[in-house]
C-alpha cells in the first residue's frame, strides 16, 4: 500500500555515483555495522526456509507417496515443520535487527542533514522554497523509513527467493526449467522493463502534482484570513479543485500502468502452469521426470512470479531512495556560501564595524540592491539608516551582520574581515532583530529564550523588565507561560515586536541591529523601549533602521540610503544644514508633528 | 460521499466476483489435468489449453479489478479533499487561531491517504472473500476431514491479524505524531531562519530536532517490535495448513483414499488462500486506521463555522450615502475571562474618516476584526448602514468592508494577481491605477517582469514597505464602502508619506475609512480621532484637540514626554 518511488532523468545515478552513495551510506551506517551483518544473515536463512518448503513437499510426494513409503513421508513432514519453525524465529529476529539499524541510521541522517541545513546562508533560503526543504527532511526521509520497514527486506528476500527458486528448479529438472524460463524470461523481462519505465514516469508526474497540490493547500490554510477578508473562498476553492483534479488524473494514469502489468503477470503465471502441465505431462509419459517434480514446479511457480512482481515494484523505490540519499548527501556536501573560514578567529573584543565599498545583488535579480556603500559604526555610537521603501536599508543591515556576503567590497569588525571570524562568535556578538519578526509556537518565555538557551526564568523576566514591558505580559492569565500559537497569532502586532525586542535584551551583543523593530509600537511604548535599549547598549554600537523622526533624531549619525546608494551621512544637524534629502524628510516630519 | 460512487463500486464488485471465479477454476483444472492427462490417458494438449484460456480470463479480470478499485478510491480521496478544503476556507477565524496549519495539512493529506488505502480494499476484499468461501466449499465437498485439518489454522490467521492491527495502530499513530512534531521544528526553523540567524540560535533548534529525531527512532523501533511479534506468525500459520495436507493427505493418498491430482489441487488451494486471508487481517487493520482517520477528518467537517450567514440574510441598502458604521455598546474578549473591548461605542457617518489611536495591545486590530466578523461580538451590535452585520451575508459584508492587515500576507503568485486578489477579473488598467494610488506602481514597473513578476513565498523577496504597498493596492482595488487601514503604512517612509497622503485622500474621498495609526502624519488623514483605551472610547476629537486636552493621548503618542520623563518611567 505504500507509494512506490521514482526518479527523474536528472536524478538518475550512474553506476559510479550509485557506488558512491552506497559507500557513503555504509560509512554513515558504521555504528550499526554489526546489526546489519546480523540482519543480512537472518534474511538469507529465512529465505532459504521459504524455498525449502516445496522441496520437502516434493520429497514427500516422490519418496513418500511415489514409493509408498510412510517413513519418507513422515521425514518430509517433520523436516517441513522444522523449517517452518526456523522461518518463524528467524523472521522475528530479522525484523528487529533491520529496524534497529535502519531507524538508527535515519535518526543520524536527520540530525546531520538538519545541522547542515542550518549552516546554509540566507541566500540559500531565498533560493529554496521552504516547502521543498521541509519535505526533504520529512517526506524524503520518511519514504526511506518505509523502505526500511518493508522494502529492503522484501527486496533482498525477493531477489534471493528468485535465484534460489531457479536453482532449485534447475536441479529438479533442467528440461522443465529451460521451458519455463524460455517462456517467462522474455515475457516478464519485457513487461517489467516497460512497466518500470512507465511507472517511473507516471510516479514522477504524481509526485510533482502532489507537491503543487500540497503547496496550494498550505497557502490556502495559512492565508485563510486574507482569503476570508476578501471573500475569495469560492475562487480559492475553484483553484484548489483544478490542481486536485490534475492530481487525480495523474493518479489514474499511474494506476493504468500498473493495471496492465498486473494483468499480464497474472496471465503469464497461469499460462506457465498450463505449460508445466502440458510439457511436464509429456515428459512424465516419457519417463524423463517424475510426477512429484511436476507438482513441485506448479507450486514453485508462485515463488517465481511473486518476487518478480515485487522486484519490479520495488526497483523504482530503491532507486528513488538512492536518489533521495544522493540529494541529501548533496545537501550535506553543499558548502554554505556564507561559510566559516577554515581557521576562524574570534571576533575582536571591541572595534569599529565598517563596510568597505560593499555592493550586493540578490540571486535572480539584476540590479544591485546596494551599490558601493561605505559606512562605519563605532562602539557606543548609534547609527540610523533612513530612506525610501526598497532603497536597501534592510539589505545593508543584513550585510553588516553577515547574513549575506557582499558581491564586492567587504565588512570588517575591529579591522578583521568578518569572513575570517567564527560564525558562532559573530552571531553572538552581532545580533539582528529582523524586520520580519518571527515567533515560534510555544510560550512567550520559550520565544525569548531562543536568544540565549541557558537563560533562567528570572533572566527572561529581567529582559522584559529591562525594556520596561514586563508588567503587560504578566497581566495575561498565564503570564509568560502564555502560548503564543503559530507565528505568535495570540499576540497583537506590537506585543510580538516586544517579544522580539526582549530577545535582544537577553543577550549582550557588541553590535545590535534593529530593522524597524519598533514600527508597530505606539510611540509612547516605543520611546520607553528605545530609551531602555539605549541604556542597555551603552558603549556598544547600535544600528537602527527606522521611519520615525523620534527614533532617527536620537541617533549620533544618520545615513540616508536611496536607490541602493548611501547618499548622505552625518549628524542630524549637519544633514539639516546640508539642505539635502534628509532636510526635506525632516521638514515633512516636522509638518506632521504634534504642535504642542 | 460513497453513495455517488455506487456505480463504480458495484462494477468493481462484479469484476471482482468474476475474478475470484476464474482464480478458483485454475487449481480445479490443474487437478483434472493431472489426474486425466498426466496420470490418466486424456489429451494433454486439450487440458493445458483449457488452463491457458483460463489464464487469459484471470489476467483480464485481475487488471479490471485493480483498475476499478483504485479509480474509485482515488475519486473518494479527491472529493473528500475538496470538501475538506472548502470547509476549512469557511471555518471561523477563532478555529484557525487554535488549530495548527500542520494539523489541517495532515487531515487533508495523510489522513485522506489512509482512507483511500481502505476504500481501495473494499472491492478487493469483497472478491477475496468470495474466493475464500468458494475454496472452502470446494475443499469441504471433496474431502471434509482433510479440509477441516488444513483450514484449522486459518481462522487463527484472521484472529492474529485482527489483534495485530489493534496493537500496531497506536504504534503507527505515535510514529506519525512524532514525525509531525519533527516537521513542525523543521518548518519553523526554515521559516524563522532570519530570527535564528539574527540571534545565532542554531543550537536551540538543533537540540529540538535531536529530541524529535530520537523520539521518532524510539517509537519506530517500538512499532517494529509489534510487527516482529505478529508478521512472522502470520506467515507461519498458512504453512501449517500446507503441512497438514502433506501429512494427512499424504497418508490418504498412500491409503488410496485420494488421487495425487487432488492432493496437488488441495495444496494449490491452500496456497491461494494465504494471501486473501492475510489481506483480510490487513483490511481490518486498515479499516481501523481509516476509521480513526475518518473520525479526525469528520471532526473538522462537522465543526460548524461559528461565524456564518444568517438564515434569512438582509442586504445592505444601495442608495447613497452609504458606509455608516456603528459600534453599539460592543463588548468582546478572545476568552471569557479577558475582555478586550468593553462597552465600545462609536458611530461613524457615511463617508467620514476616523483615526483610531491606542496603546500596543489595546484592541485596535480587534475593532477591525470585529467589523468584518472574524469574530462575533459578545455584547452589543455592530451595524453597517443600519443593518446588524450578523444579518448580512458574509460575502456581502466582506465585499463592502475591506481591511489592510498589519501583517502583510502575500500569495506566491504574480504581483498583478496579488493586487487583483479581490477582483481577479479586474483589467490591467484598474490594477495599475490601484497600484499607483498605493505608491507601488513605480517599483513594480522596475521589477524584471513588471506586474507578471512572481513573488516569493509570503512575498519575502520584496522589502517590507513594498509588501505593505501591494496589500494596500489590493484593498483599494476591492473598492469597498468601508476601508480599514490597520497600521498599514508603518513601513512606508515619511518622505513618501505626503505623496501617499495625497493618494489616500483620493481613495478616502466619499468612502468611510478607519485608520489605525501611530504616526501623526497618518492620523492627520482622518477627520476625527478616537482614543481607544481600557477597551472603550476614552476620547473623541481632532488630533489637535486631543493633544491639547487629553493626557493619555499625549502619553500614547509620546507627544509631551521629554527624555527625562521617559527615563524616569523606565527606571521607575
Ligand atoms: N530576498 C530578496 N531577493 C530578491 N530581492 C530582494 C530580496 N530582499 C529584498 N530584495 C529587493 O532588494 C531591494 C532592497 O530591499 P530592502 O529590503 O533592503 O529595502 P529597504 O530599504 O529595507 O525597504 P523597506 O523600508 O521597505 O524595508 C528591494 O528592491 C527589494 O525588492
Ligand atoms: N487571537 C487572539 N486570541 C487571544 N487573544 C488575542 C488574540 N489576538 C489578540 N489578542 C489579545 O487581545 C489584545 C488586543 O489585541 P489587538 O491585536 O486588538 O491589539 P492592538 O491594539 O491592535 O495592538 P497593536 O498596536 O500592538 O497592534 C491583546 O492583549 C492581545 O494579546
Ligand atoms: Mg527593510
Ligand atoms: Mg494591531
Amino acid at each position: 500500500m505504500w507509494a512506490s518511488g521514482a526518479i527523474s532523468d536528472e536524478d538518475k545515478l550512474d553506476r559510479a555515483e550509485t557506488g558512491k552513495v552506497l559507500r557513503r551510506s555504509l560509512h554513515f551506517a558504521e555504528p550499526y555495522r554489526r546489526t546489519i551483518y546480523w540482519a543480512v544473515g537472518l534474511v538469507c536463512v529465512s529465505t532459504a526456509a521459504t524455498v525449502a518448503g516445496p522441496v520437502f513437499v516434493k520429497f514427500g510426494l516422490d519418496h513418500g507417496i511415489g514409493e509408498s513409503s510412510a517413513r519418507a513421508l513422515n521425514i518430509a513432514v517433520v523436516a517441513y515443520l522444522v523449517t517452518v519453525a526456523i522461518g518463524y524465529v528467524v523472521g522475528r529476529l530479522q525484523y528487529l535487527a533491520i529496524n534497529r539499524a535502519g531507524e538508527g541510521f535515519l535518526r543520524d541522517l536527520r540530525i546531520a542533514v538538519f545541522d547542515r541545513l542550518q549552516a546554509q546562508s540566507m541566500a540559500f533560503f531565498d533560493r529554496n522554497k521552504a516547502g521543498v526543504l521541509v519535505s526533504r527532511m520529512t517526506a524524503d526521509i520518511e519514504s526511506m523509513g518505509e523502505l526500511i520497514q518493508w522494502g529492503l527486506l522484501q527486496f533482498v528476500a525477493a531477489g534471493l527467493l528468485l535465484v534460489m527458486t531457479i536453482i532449485l528448479m534447475a536441479v529438479m529438472s533442467w528440461q522443465l526449467t529451460l521451458m519455463v524460463l524460455l517462456f517467462v524470461a522474455p515475457v516478464l523481462g519485457f513487461a517489467s522493463v516497460r512497466f518500470q519505465r512507465q511507472s517511473n514516469a507516471a510516479y514522477l508526474d504524481v509526485r510533482e502534482r502532489v507537491g503543487t497540490n500540497l503547496g496550494n493547500l498550505q497557502e490556502g490554510i495559512t492565508g485563510v484570513r486574507v482569503i476570508q477578508a476578501y471573500g475569495r473562498e469560492a475562487e480559492q476553492h475553484r483553484r484548489f479543485v483544478s490542481s486536485n483534479r490534475a492530481l487525480y488524473a495523474s493518479h489514474l494514469r499511474s494506476v493504468r500502468v500498473s493495471t496492465w502489468y498486473f494483468g499480464l503477470v497474472e496471465w503469464a503465471g497461469i499460462t506457465s502452469i498450463a505449460l508445466v502441465i502440458g510439457v511436464g505431462g509429456f515428459l512424465v509419459h516419457h519417463g524423463s521426470v517424475d510426477f512429484g517434480t511436476v507438482a513441485a514446479f506448479v507450486l514453485l511457480l508462485a515463488n517465481l512470479f511473486e518476487p518478480v512482481q515485487q522486484l519490479s515494484q520495488l526497483y523504482n523505490t530503491v532507486q528513488s531512495a538512492a536518489a533521495s540519499l544522493h540529494k541529501l548527501y548533496g545537501l550535506m556536501d553543499a558548502e554554505p556560501d556564507v561559510a566559516e573560514h577554515p581557521r576562524p578567529v574570534e571576533l575582536p573584543a571591541e572595534g569599529e564595524l565598517v563596510a568597505h565599498g560593499v555592493t550586493f545583488t540578490y540571486d535572480g535579480t539584476e540590479r544591485p540592491a546596494l551599490h558601493d556603500v561605505s559606512i562605519s559604526v563605532r562602539p557606543g555610537e548609534r547609527l540610523a539608516l533612513v530612506g525610501p521603501t526598497g532603497a536597501g536599508k534592510s539589505t545593508l543591515a543584513k550585510l553588516l551582520s553577515r547574513l549575506y556576503d557582499p558581491t564586492s567590497g567587504h565588512v570588517s569588525y575591529g579591522d578583521v574581515d568578518v569572513r575570517l571570524v567564527s560564525l558562532a562568535s559573530l552571531r553572538q556578538r552581532v545580533v539582528v532583530v529582523p524586520q520580519e519578526g518571527f515567533l515560534f509556537g510555544g510560550t512567550i518565555r520559550d520565544n525569548i529564550r531562543i536568544a540565549r538557551p541557558g537563560a533562567t526564568d528570572a533572566e527572561v523576566a529581567d529582559a522584559l523588565e529591562a525594556i520596561g514591558v514586563l508588567e503587560r505580559f504578566e497581566e495575561f492569565a498565564e503570564g509568560l507561560d502564555t502560548e503564543v500559537r503559530e507565528r505568535g497569532s495570540r499576540l497583537s502586532a506590537g506585543e510580538r515586536q516586544l517579544v522580539s525586542l526582549a530577545r535582544a535584551a537577553l543577550v549582550d551583543p557588541a553590535v545590535l541591529v534593529l530593522d524597524e523593530a519598533t514600527s508597530n509600537l505606539d510611540p509612547g511604548t516605543e520611546a520607553i523601549v528605545e530609551r531602555a535599549l539605549e541604556r542597555l547598549m551603552e558603549g556598544r554600537a547600535v544600528i537602527v533602521v527606522a521611519h520615525r523622526l523620534s527614533t532617527v533624531r536620537r541617533a549620533d549619525r544618520i545615513g540616508v540610503i536611496d536607490h541602493a546608494r548611501l547618499v548622505e551621512l552625518g549628524t542630524h544637524d549637519e544633514l539639516l544644514a546640508q539642505g539635502g534629502r534628509y532636510a526635506a524628510l525632516a521638514e515633512a516630519w516636522a509638518r506632521s508633528q504634534p504642535t504642542v | 460521499m460513497l453513495a455517488e460512487q455506487k456505480g463504480g463500486l458495484i462494477a468493481g464488485m462484479v469484476v471482482g466476483l468474476l475474478w475470484s471465479a476464474s482464480k478458483v477454476t485454475v487449481p480445479k483444472l490443474t487437478s483434472l489435468a493431472v489426474d486425466r492427462a498426466i496420470l490418466g490417458d486424456g489429451s494433454l494438449v486439450f487440458w493445458s489449453s483449457l488452463i491457458g484460456v483460463m489464464a487469459v480470463v484471470a489476467g483480464t479480470f485481475t487488471a479490471w479489478r485493480r483498475w476499478f478499485a483504485f479509480r474509485e478510491s482515488r475519486l473518494t480521496e479527491t472529493k473528500l479533499r475538496e470538501q475538506l478544503f472548502a470547509h476549512i476556507m469557511r471555518l471561523h477565524v477563532a478555529y484557525h487561531d487554535h488549530t495548527q496549519t500542520g494539523q489541517l495539512m495532515s487531515r487533508a493529506s495523510s489522513d485522506l491517504l489512509q482512507i483511500q488505502g481502505f476504500v481501495v480494499m473494499i472491492p478487493i476484499t469483497a472478491s477475496n472473500l468470495a474466493m475464500v468461501s468458494a475454496i472452502v466449499v470446494i475443499l469441504f465437498v471433496q474431502q471434509p476431514l482433510l479440509a477441516l485439518v488444513a483450514l484449522a489454522p486459518l481462522p487463527f490467521l484472521n484472529v492474529l491479524a485482527t489483534r495485530f492491527s489493534r496493537r500496531i495502530h497506536p504504534a503507527v499513530l505515535a510514529v506519525q505524531q512524532e514525525q509531525a512534531q519533527l516537521a513542525t521544528v523543521v518548518e519553523e526553523s526554515v521559516s524563522g531562519v532570519r530570527v535564528i540567524k539574527g540571534f545565532g540560535a542554531h543550537e536551540v533548534t538543533a537540540a529540538r530536532l535531536r529530541t524529535e529525531a530520537d523520539d521518532i527512532r524510539n517509537v519506530s523501533v517500538q512499532a517494529a517490535k509489534v510487527r516482529s511479534a505478529f508478521l512472522p506468525a502470520l506467515d507461519l500459520l498458512p504453512n501449517l495448513g500446507l503441512l497438514a495436507v502433506l501429512a494427512l493427505g499424504g497418508h490418504m493418498v498412500l491409503d488410496g483414499d485420494m488421487s495425487r491430482g487432488q492432493m496437488l489441487e488441495f495444496m494449490q488451494y491452500i496456497g491461494l488462500l494465504i494471501f486473501p486471508l492475510r489481506n483480510l487481517g490487513m483490511t481490518v487493520a486498515f479499516g481501523q486506521r481509516a476509521a480513526a482517520a475518518l473520525l479526525r477528518v469528520d471532526e473538522v467537517l462537522s465543526t460548524a463555522p461559528a461565524v456564518a450567514d444568517a438564515a434569512s440574510p438582509r442586504t445592505l441598502p444601495g442608495d447613497a450615502p452609504v458606509g455608516a458604521v456603528e459600534f453599539d455598546h460592543v463588548s468582546f474578549g478572545y476568552s471569557a475571562d479577558a475582555p478586550v473591548l468593553r462597552d465600545f461605542h462609536l458611530s461613524i457617518p457615511p463617508g467620514a474618516s476616523v483615526a483610531v489611536v491606542g496603546a500596543t495591545g489595546g484592541g485596535k486590530s480587534t475593532v477591525a476584526r470585529l467589523l468584518i466578523r472574524f469574530y462575533d461580538v459578545t455584547e452589543g451590535v455592530i451595524r453597517v448602514d443600519g443593518v446588524d452585520i450578523r444579518d448580512l451575508r458574509l460575502s456581502e459584508l466582506r465585499r463592502e468592508v475591506s481591511v489592510v492587515f498589519e501583517d502583510t500576507f502575500l500569495f506566491h503568485d504574480s504581483v498583478g494577481a496579488n493586487v487583483a486578489f479581490a477582483r481577479p477579473d479586474a483589467s490591467a488598467a484598474d490594477v495599475e491605477a490601484a497600484a499607483r494610488l498605493s505608491g507601488a506602481h513605480d517599483f513594480i514597473a522596475s521589477l524584471p517582469e513588471g506586474y507578471d513578476t512572481v513573488i516569493g513565498e509570503r512575498g519575502y523577496s520584496l522589502s517590507g514597505g513594498q509588501r505593505q504597498r501591494i496589500a494596500l493596492a489590493r484593498a483599494i482595488l476591492a473598492n469597498p464602502r468601508v476601508l480599514i487601514l490597520d497600521d498599514a503604512t508603518s513601513a512606508v517612509d515619511p518622505s513618501k508619506e505626503h505623496e501617499i497622503r495625497e493618494a489616500m485622500r483620493t481613495v478616502m474621498d466619499g468612502r468611510t475609512t478607519i485608520v489605525i495609526a501611530h504616526r501623526p502624519g497618518t492620523i492627520a488623514l482622518a477627520d476625527t480621532v478616537v482614543l481607544l483605551d481600557e477597551g472603550g472610547v476614552a476620547a473623541t476629537g481632532t488630533h489637535d484637540e486631543l493633544l491639547a486636552t487629553n493626557e493619555r493621548y499625549r502619553e500614547v503618542l509620546a507627544a509631551l514626554m521629554d527624555d527625562d520623563d521617559i527615563d524616569a518611567e523606565v527606571s521607575g
